[in-house]
């Protein structure tokens, strides 16, 4: 329940029809891209601008009302689900407010497409280098909330590589600038710090970001392994040589197939037990040296065959095979679970070899599709959730694929957030004076925890604590 | 934690249209790929007038969770236009095409239509009222009126600058086609409002396809094709229309049942579809929609043969039931590749709905309009004089904008383009 005139107010600042309250309306805003889990909001507010956004956000404070911001809720961690509180959409918020082609940065609102912003700076050879496979409908704001990565941040960095400056509404109200285009901090790096705090820290009104030029020369490489093994070899093999490609991604047979029947259809050979897909980017010269290395060392490791793409069209047909291969995952089962663990490059044949071994012995199909270049797994299990059998079977095996990765020294989230679905694996990987450091970094913003409550950090107290004022009202 | 969301019916929806598709929700994994290829959640902002939006709400009716009487439900169902661009954006193949109109099938069956749209298909329905009401508006057009009350405020004049931007060329035929005697032979779904309104057009496309190698043969009995009553949730109306457009052309004995309107050739093709669970009609419906056309491919299939220089900058805005629900993608470009002076310019976004849709445009002003004016302001941006199109309601839609909102570029048939480009090469004295 929300306190009394709440509802009323916010139409006032947004427009009535902007504020979503019955139950038809919010069932679509109960999950993320993550179905699995359901929170019930008490209502949805959408913003149309930044003063509606800064008048909403002041509201909520001063009516002491939880909410969670929203960009357009294509997170895999349920991190912008509202248990009884209020959505902030941002996804109206939407425009490219400032493109400075010399100094190579734009200013955005927080709602503008990741692929948007690529296509708006695309005239003067730029773009924006972090693209998580969802850019096509991802937004910049909740890229910032989750420090999103994406396949060629292997050689461009992340989000946070790219963020010069955010200017922010944190939960009180009050508008902060953190860092600037200088790209210079003076004193702590608050900047850094709120980049990935998962809506808990602030609400972006605006983000100022780094632009990217076009590489001279691509190359992309598609090459196909007999065994996921092979491919994991020669994945360590590119590494260890100290090559850095702008993209190394692997995809298994289950998920090859799967892309191979949709509409991305990329010409992945639906035989082959993995493909790695190869970009190596730079200058003219030397790239297809750099081409030859690569394919020698693939074929070292077993490749069957490796193709480089021959034309833009081509190459980028085998990039949205890649991308859309979550999306796909659907044509398997009517059920999904995902999940994103970071291991040591190293140890890629090994920790496959695991996660592949306790697919077989809970009976589950795991479908691997990952950054293979730093090593961030995406095993994707799709099953039928009416099999209560199944399910369970699946549960047990998404816990072990984790814990196996957490025992070959990784963590539990390379891009996708802790939000709800991780909340359990934090203890296994921090101490409870780490954790309660975390929860002291998140007071320095928003003391009262009211911004996405019952996220990240798995304390019973906070929890408690922000359902209080709703239970006043 | 992962709460079970596959669909098990409800009680209340047993037997329904939507509870037979309920199934293709199933394959949505809620990845939001299809959210920015809608065109009425970046008009509305809110989800539920998304296609993931809507697919959740199909869910909930099915579930029980919610009631087909609820209108804040029911509303976002009316407002899709049925673009089907989800479609060509989903990764996991939900067709969502089938479930829109399963869900309008399963409304109708519990609440009237809206007024106009129940007074719209009952013409297209009945051939003697669809003639009269045609030569109505031609009567209308005729004396220039609706050329005066285009000029009110949109709100009011839309409707009459639709019909004032059917106004064809008076050109006459001025090439003659080469007369071929082996080619495939071709009959063509004249279409409603094509053959009332357009049918310069009409007569265009029988120039190109015949100057293309193709016979025309005659199909009577047709009838119109039914689209608009399967979209709107009409379905036995739409069945009854298939059954004689069918007979009729299995009649003509031609070889492709070709169409120069992309709704009209989109059901066409999913006429077995339409009638699956009519087991005399079925295999006769497979029979036609295999050999259905698009009129540029059958021409793309031929070239096309190139024509004379037509000078002009044009953009091609691909129809939605071209680009996603036929998947026609090539093919028109390859006519307006045939067209020697023609420099074409991209707009962005082509394959986004113009907020046409059959006639969601009458029912649904309000949101047609604000589809409609972002593809104006992209056409702007284009610099294009023309914007090529190949379906009546698109350029009607486009035509009646672009008129009433004092704009430069002109909507235009991809056929009549390419008619003209065909008499340029005749030149001006030919006949």
């Amino acid at each position: 329940m929300l306190p009394v005139g709440v509802e009323r107010e916010l139409a006032d600042i947004v427009g009535a029809r902007f504020v979503l309250t019955r139950p038809g309306e919010l069932l679509a805003y109960t999950a993320d891209g993550l179905p699995g889990y359901r929170h019930d909001p008490a209502l949805v507010v959408l913003p149309g601008n930044r003063e509606e956004a800064i008048a909403v956000v002041q509201l909520l404070a001063r009516r002491k009302v939880s909410f969670v911001p929203r960009g357009a809720g294509t997170g895999l961690s349920g991190g912008a689900l509202a248990d009884g509180t209020v959505v902030v959409g941002l996804n109206r918020m939407r425009r490219v407010l400032d493109i400075d082609v010399v100094n190579r940065w734009a200013v955005v609102e927080p709602g503008v497409v990741n692929a948007h912003l690529t296509r708006a700076v695309a005239p003067h050879g730029l773009h924006y280098a972090p693209d998580p496979s969802s850019q096509t409908a991802c937004t910049i704001g909740g890229n910032v909330a989750e420090n999103a990565g994406g396949p060629h941040c292997l050689k461009y960095g992340v989000t946070l590589n790219h963020v010069l400056a955010l200017t922010v509404v944190l939960a009180n109200g009050e508008v902060v600038t953190l860092g600037s285009t200088s790209g210079e901090t003076e004193g702590y790096d608050l900047l850094g710090a709120f980049i990935g705090s998962e809506g808990c820290f602030g609400v972006v009104l605006d983000a100022t970001v780094r632009l990217t030029a076009n590489p001279p020369a691509v190359r992309t490489m598609l090459a196909d392994f007999p065994s996921i093994d092979a491919a994991a070899r020669a994945t360590s093999a590119i590494i260890a040589a100290g090559l850095v490609p702008a993209a190394l991604e692997m995809m298994d047979q289950p998920t090859i197939v799967a892309v191979e029947a949709s509409i991305y259809a990329a010409g992945y050979p639906t035989d082959a037990a993995a493909v790695l897909l190869v970009e190596l980017d730079g200058p003219d010269a030397g790239i297809d040296a750099d081409v030859a290395a690569v394919e020698r060392w693939c074929r070292d490791a077993g490749a069957r065959d490796v193709r480089v793409a021959t034309n833009e069209l081509d190459r980028q047909r085998l990039w949205q095979g890649r991308k859309k291969a979550f999306g796909a995952m659907g044509r398997v089962s009517s059920h999904l679970v995902v999940q994103d663990a970071v291991i040591p490059r190293t140890r890629l044949p090994e920790v496959l070899g695991e996660i592949g071994r306790i697919g077989r012995e809970e009976a589950v199909t795991v479908c691997n599709v990952f950054h293979a270049g730093d090593g961030n797994l995406h095993p994707n299990i799709p099953y039928n959730g009416n099999d209560p059998g199944e399910a369970a079977r699946v549960e047990r095996a998404m816990v072990r694929i984790m814990d196996a990765c957490i025992a070959a020294g990784g963590s539990v989230t390379g891009e996708h957030g802790i939000g709800i679905d991780k909340l359990p694996y934090m203890p296994k990987l921090f101490s409870e004076a780490s954790l309660a450091a975390m929860c002291r970094l998140r007071d320095c913003f928003d003391p009262e925890r009211r911004l996405n409550p019952g996220k990240v950090v798995p304390v019973r107290s906070c929890k408690e604590w922000t359902m209080a004022p709703a239970a006043r009202a | 934690m992962h709460a079970p969301n596959a669909t098990t019916p409800s009680a209340a929806l047993a037997g329904t249209p939507l509870a037979r598709a309920g199934a293709g929700l199933d394959l949505c994994v809620h990845c939001g790929f299809c959210l920015q290829a809608c065109p009425t959640y970046l008009a509305l902002d809110d989800e539920n007038d998304s296609p993931r939006g809507r697919l959740v709400l199909m869910r909930g009716l099915l579930q029980g969770d919610l009631q087909l009487t609820d209108e804040s439900v029911t509303t976002h169902f009316d407002r899709c236009l049925g673009c089907r661009g989800c479609e060509t954006a989903c990764p996991s193949g939900v067709p969502y095409g089938t479930l829109i109109e399963a869900t309008r099938a399963t409304l109708a069956q519990r609440r009237p239509l809206p007024a106009v749209a129940r007074f719209l298909l009952r013409v297209f329905r009945h051939p003697r009222l669809l003639t009269l009401a045609l030569a109505v508006a031609r009567a209308a057009r005729w004396t220039g009126v609706p050329a005066l009350l285009a000029r009110l405020p949109r709100d009011v004049s839309f409707p009459f600058a639709m019909l004032e931007s059917t106004r064809g060329r008076d050109a006459k035929p001025s090439y003659a086609p080469a007369a071929v005697a082996e080619g495939p032979r071709v009959a063509l779904l004249t279409g409603c409002v094509m053959e009332g309104l357009c049918a310069t057009t009409n007569r265009a496309t029988e120039r190109v396809l015949a100057h293309n190698g193709y016979q025309l043969v005659d199909a009577p009995g047709q009838r119109c094709c039914g689209a608009l009553h399967a979209h709107a949730g009409d379905v036995p109306a739409a069945q009854e229309l298939a059954r004689a457009n069918i007979a009729a052309f299995e009649r003509s004995g031609a070889d492709f049942v070709v169409t120069n309107a992309a709704g009209c050739g989109s059901i066409l093709k999913e006429y077995e579809h339409l009638l699956a669970d009519d087991p005399a009609w079925r295999e006769r419906a497979k029979g036609i929609a295999a050999r259905s056309r698009d009129v540029s491919e059958l021409l793309a299939a031929r070239g096309p043969r190139r024509g004379g220089p037509v000078h002009a900058t044009v953009a091609w805005d691909a129809p939605c039931h071209l680009q996603h629900a036929q998947r026609v993608v090539q093919p028109p470009l390859a006519v307006l590749g045939a067209i020697p002076g023609l420099r074409v310019v991209p707009l962005v976004d082509s394959d986004q709905c113009c907020g046409s849709a059959g006639i969601y445009n009458l029912v649904e002003p309000d949101t047609s309009h604000r589809v409609l004016d972002t593809k104006l302001a992209r056409i702007d941006a284009s610099g294009a004089d023309l914007v090529v199109s190949s379906n009546p309601g698109c350029l009607m839609q486009l035509g009646a904008g672009l008129l009433s909102g004092g704009h430069r570029a002109r909507a235009v048939h991809l056929v009549d383009l390419l008619d003209a480009s065909y008499a340029a090469e005749a030149g001006p004295h030919a006949t």
